[in-house]
This record gives C-alpha cells, structure tokens and sequence, in this order.
C-alpha cells in the first residue's frame, strides 16, 4: 500500500515530538519524589506546592508583566511595519524589511548575547525592561507576519471609500482600517504573549537578579526534590500556551470570514 | 425652440499632466464636463482613465496643470474635501457593516438627526431598489447589490460629481445591461453629473451624452457618442469604436475643403468637409466605411443614386438579428464587412455567392 510508510512515520513524528509533553503531566499527578515508571498513584500536592512557593509567585508576576508589555510593545510596533510594507513603496523596502524578519532566524543566544553586551557598554543595569526589549526584538517578525497578512487582506479601496466619503485618514483608521485588522491584531498580542513567557535565553541572558518563570523553572532544575512541583508548573504552562494559541487562531480565521475571504495558512 | 447653449462646466479639466516617476500618464488633458451630463471616458487597458479619475477625486496629485471643480481651484484639497464621490471598481462596500451602516457612512459628518439619516438611507436603498436590505450583513450580498449599495452610498450625499470606475465590469452580461439601463435612469433622476470610466466602447455608447476617447493619456477625441461614431477623427478612434472598414483612396483634388477622391473598387465620392476630420491633402489616403453603410442588395433592387459596386461573399457569419458579410469587392485589395439586418423574405447569401453592393458617400470618413 502506498502512503503506508508515509503513515507510520507521520505517526512517529508525532510521538517523538509530544510523547515528553504528555510525560509532563503524568508526573505532575504522580505521587512520588522521582521521575521513573511505575506511577504511584494521583496527587495534587505539587500544585499545592506551587501555591507557597513566593519565590515562583514573583517569578511568575515578571514573566506576565513582561509578555503584556512586549505583546503591546511588539503589537504596535509590528502594526506600523506591517501597514508600510503592504501599503507604501519606499526605497530600500525589501532590505528593511528583511532586516526586521531576520530575529526569525538568527540564533537567539547570539540576540541574547549582543544584547547583553551593548548593555554593558553602555554601563545600563539589566531588569525587567531589557528582557521587554530583547523579547519585542524577538516577537515583532511574528506580529508583522500575523499583520501583514490582516493587510493584505484588506482591499486598499476601503480606505479611500471612507476618506471619499468625508472621513480624515485618522477617522478612517478608527472606522475602517481597526475594525478590519483587530483580530489580526487580537491574535499577534496572544502569540507575543505566549512567544514570551516561553522564552529561556534572552531572558537568563538579561534577568539579572529578577527571573522570570522559564528561569526560576531553570534553576529549581538542580534540586531533584523540586522536580515534580516543576512538572506542575510545565503542565500548568503548556495549557495555557495551548489555549492562548487556540484563542489567536480563533481571532485570525473569524478575521477572514468577516472579510469574506479564504484561509490561506496560518499557525494552526 | 429647444435651448442648445450648453450648461456651464462642473469640472475644467486644463492640461493636466501625470508623472509616475518616469511615466508619463497623463498627457496634457483639457476637457470641460457639463454640469448634469453623462461623461465617459472611454479607451484602452493602461491609457489613464483611472488616474485622470482618481485625480478628479483627489486620490492622485497631479504634476501640473489645473483642476477646477464646480468654479474652484482643486490643488491641495484632500478627497473628503471635495464634492465628489466615487464608486469603485471593487465598490469597497465594507464588509463589518450592514447594508444600511455603508450607505449612511458618508452622512456621519452632517448635521442631520438619526430621524433624518434613517429617512436619507431608506431613500437611498429605495432608489436604488434595494428597499428592504438595510440590515443585511454587507459581505453576503452578491456582485450587483454591492453595486448598488456603493451607488446609493455614494449618492446620498448628493455629490456635484459622481464618479464610477468601470461599475460594471465585474457583472455578468444580463446584469450589466440591466444596470446600464438602470444608471441612465438614475443619473437622470438625480440630475447630478456622473463620469463613467470604461473600456467597453458599446457601453459607452449607450450610457454617454459625451465620450472622451483615450489613447496613451492624450484625449484623442470628444463628442457626442453620434458623432464620434459617424465622424471619428482619426483611424485609431474609428478602430477603437465599432467596426470600420477602410480602402485605400487618392484623393484627386480638394477646394474649399471638398474633397474629390477615387476610392478603390468604389469609384468616384465626393465628400465635403466635415467627412474629412484630419482635413484633406491631394494624395493617397484611406476612406472609412461603417458595415452598415454598405448594402447587398437583392434581386430587383436598384441602388439610390446608382452608386454601386460589384463582389463575391468570402465569409458569412449569422448573427440572428443580422447577418455580417465579409466581401471581396472586384477591384479592391482587401476585404469588406457588411452588415445586414435578417428581414422576413430576405434570404442570407452563401460564401462564394456574387454580391451586389449599394454604396453612399454621404457615409465615408477620409484619413490621410
Ligand atoms: N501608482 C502607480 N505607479 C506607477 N504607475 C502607475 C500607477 N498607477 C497607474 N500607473 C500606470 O499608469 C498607466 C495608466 O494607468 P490607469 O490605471 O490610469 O489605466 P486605465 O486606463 O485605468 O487602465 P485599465 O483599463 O487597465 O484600468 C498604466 O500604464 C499604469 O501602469
Ligand atoms: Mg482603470
């Protein structure tokens, strides 16, 4: 049979790629120190443990004000650039263009490292707002994808149908343009979100003495008493990175529809 | 006695120039559109009509030259400023608003009560014979009710100029002809000037007091669709517009801008000088003929005046209502169409068959 081969390594793929993610919550659950089969029954105790730990609670407060500031940041800003790339013919558009794509595909340790490096040399201590920096530098490629496309979309003559009928370019923008791009804007703000409270080496790079979850997580790895409470965690933040993608998604396609128009691709 | 002095202009159209970066778009364009006409501008893919459109809206600076709608100096003024509104060719009907949000956009801006505005919308769905659409969601309507959505949002602010980029080219035949029909009676309700973008020469005809011809951002040609189909200027007009056959002819003298020509396979025409619209030079130069100025004529009859002609039929193409003849004249190098109207009795000729033509000078163009 063709296509069976196909089939059997479409499913091992699979398995080699979320068989760990389904290992995180089965030890959440399991009642016992150490990681290794046989389970030993169900427990919520390192949930529980995940209530009274004030160190994970401060790490968890940064990681948020962190992701909500760099969804804004990179939102806005992504929204601007997607706007002039769809838009406008300028001089060096295409370079300009790859330049802001290109955090997509550089190395993140060497984004980290430069970063941190022009930090100190310019004699700034790292904190919160570096981290914001480094992450909206990061997701912005993503916002500027997930925008353009909302652009694109969008036929040009919109805009000047409003402006035709007496609105100003501002008023356009609130009545016409917002409206029609929001749930492209809806689904970059939940995708940076997530990009960032996921993100490790910028932020280890950059946190200073303020950590952020993915590197207290780090830290609590050196004591294996601490492992299945950081089961717990990883559990709790593979749904909620699930869900939060699940939700952009949602925005992105209702978007479509609202135009009128095929799903052409997207993340999920 | 019928008043023929012309309404004053709406719009002053003087030598208008368009660059796109080393393109030359428009060309020096002056025209002068009527207050309460129907204007077309008529011409091939690329020859500018979008962009002397759009610059009339004010979407396009333009290079040089002036623009002076209804008295005033256009430059600088932004679209919203000015008293125009546009369809467009995609209509733009936006798709997070119903049909009755889309054509009250425009009245946002005036001082008028919600009473007021839901009476003005209701009106402009009436006319448009959309009356009971209002709450429809706009992106589930088909092609030619966003048309009319566009139009009655358009029209509500009751514009000194409406202005419609190819309206109807996204419609299928039927529907375009309907809405042909249905503009015309529109635009004469409204009694606001409208400026038709077009590349269909057939609908032009049909819907125009007055066609602007474009070819390559110069105007070749403005008149009335009569006489810009009688008496085209140019070869390239009569080309553009219906069907032209053209035989060589040397004109043998000219006085008092009558021209005396023999024309291939013809014979001798005189024509007098507005059948010569480039003006008349002793030489060789072209006639024009239309198809319908030539007759096949039958068993018995005789031409008027005598002028006629004889040929053989190389091709017959069977129209229904007509029938259109491609003839060899004895004598002349090339072929000729002939159209003739399918008549009760009157039989449709077969290739090869002899034909005998009726020709009328009074119908010919010179080219030079
Ligand atoms: N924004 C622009 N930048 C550069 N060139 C342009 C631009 N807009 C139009 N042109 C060029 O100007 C010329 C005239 O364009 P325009 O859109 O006015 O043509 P048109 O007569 O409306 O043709 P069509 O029937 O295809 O719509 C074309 O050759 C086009 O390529
Ligand atoms: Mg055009």
């Amino acid at each position: 049979m063709r296509g069976g081969g196909l089939k059997v390594y479409a499913i091992l793929y699979l398995a080699f790629l979320y068989a760990p993610i389904v290992l995180l919550p089965l030890f959440a659950f399991n009642d016992g120190t150490v990681i290794a089969f046989p389970l030993q029954g169900f427990t919520l105790e390192w949930f529980a443990a995940l209530l009274d730990t004030p160190a994970l609670h401060e790490a968890t407060l940064n990681s948020l004000i962190i992701a909500v500031s760099v969804a804004i940041l990179a939102t806005s800003l992504g929204l601007f650039a997607a706007r002039a790339a769809t838009r406008y013919k300028f001089p060096g558009k295409p370079g300009i263009l790859g330049f802001i794509m290109l955090p997509l595909v550089l190395p993140e340790v060497i984004v980290a490292i430069s970063l941190l490096a022009v930090l100190m040399q310019l004699g700034l201590d790292s904190g919160l707002w570096t981290i914001i920096l480094g992450h909206s530098l990061l997701c912005m490629p993503f916002s500027i994808a997930i925008l353009q496309g909302s652009f694109a979309n969008m036929d040009q003559s919109l805009e000047e149908a409003a402006i035709d009928l007496g609105e100003t370019p501002l008023s356009t923008f609130r009545l016409v343009t917002f409206p029609l791009v929001l749930p492209g804007i809806i689904a970059s703000l939940l995708i940076c979100f997530t990009i960032s409270l996921d993100e490790f080496i910028i932020a280890f790079f950059l946190s200073g003495n303020e950590p952020t979850l993915p590197v207290y997580l780090w830290g609590q790895l050196r004591f294996p008493a601490r492992l299945p409470v950081v089961m717990a965690l990883g559990t709790i933040l593979v749904t909620l990175s699930v869900l939060l993608l699940v939700v952009a998604e949602f925005f992105r396609r209702r978007g479509l529809k609202r135009a009128g128009l095929e799903d052409t691709g997207g993340f999920l | 006695m019928k008043d023929t002095t012309p309404p004053p202009a709406i719009i002053t159209l003087d030598d208008v120039h368009k660059y796109y970066g080393d393109y030359h778009a428009l060309r020096g364009i002056s025209a002068e559109i009527r207050q309460g006409e129907f204007f077309s501008l008529l011409g091939p893919s690329g020859c500018g009509k979008t962009t002397l459109l759009r610059a009339i809206a004010g979407f396009e600076d333009i290079s040089s030259g002036h623009i002076q709608l209804n008295g005033r100096n256009m430059e600088g003024v932004p679209p919203n400023k000015r008293p125009t509104n546009m369809v467009f060719q995609s209509y733009a009907i936006f798709p997070h608003l119903s049909v009755a949000q889309n054509v009250a956009f425009g009245l946002r801006r005036t001082s008028m009560s919600g009473d007021e505005k839901k009476r003005a919308v209701a009106e402009a769905l009436e006319m448009v014979g959309l009356k009971d659409y209002g709450r429809r969601a706009a992106h589930a309507l088909s092609g030619g009710q966003r048309q009319r959505v566009a139009l009655a949002r358009a029209l509500i602010l009751k514009p000194k100029v409406l202005l419609l980029d190819e309206p109807l080219s996204a419609l299928d035949k039927k529907m375009r002809e309907q809405m042909q029909v249905e503009l015309i009676k529109l635009q004469r309700e409204v009694g606001i000037t409208f400026i038709l973008v077009t590349h269909d020469q057939e609908e032009a005809l049909v819907m125009s007091d007055r066609i602007a011809v474009m070819f390559e951002g110069e105007i070749a040609q403005l008149d009335d669709p009569e006489l810009l189909y009688r008496r085209p200027n140019s070869r390239r007009v009569a080309e553009f517009i219906g069907m032209m056959n053209f035989l060589p002819a040397d004109v043998i003298s000219v006085s008092d801008g009558r021209a005396e020509v023999e024309v291939a396979g013809l014979g001798r025409a005189e024509l007098d000088a507005a059948q010569c619209p480039g003006g008349a030079i002793v030489g060789a130069a072209r006639i024009g003929l239309r198809p319908e100025s030539l007759t096949i004529l039958f068993e018995g009859q005789s031409p008027e005046g005598g002028r006629s002609a004889e040929g053989v039929v190389e091709e017959v193409v069977y129209y229904g209502d007509m029938t259109y003849y491609d003839v060899l004249i004895d004598g002349a190098p090339n072929k000729v169409s002939v159209s003739m109207r399918n008549m009760p009795g009157r039989r449709v000729l077969e290739r090869g068959a002899p034909a005998h033509l009726a020709w009328d000078p009074r119908a010919m163009v010179l080219f030079s």
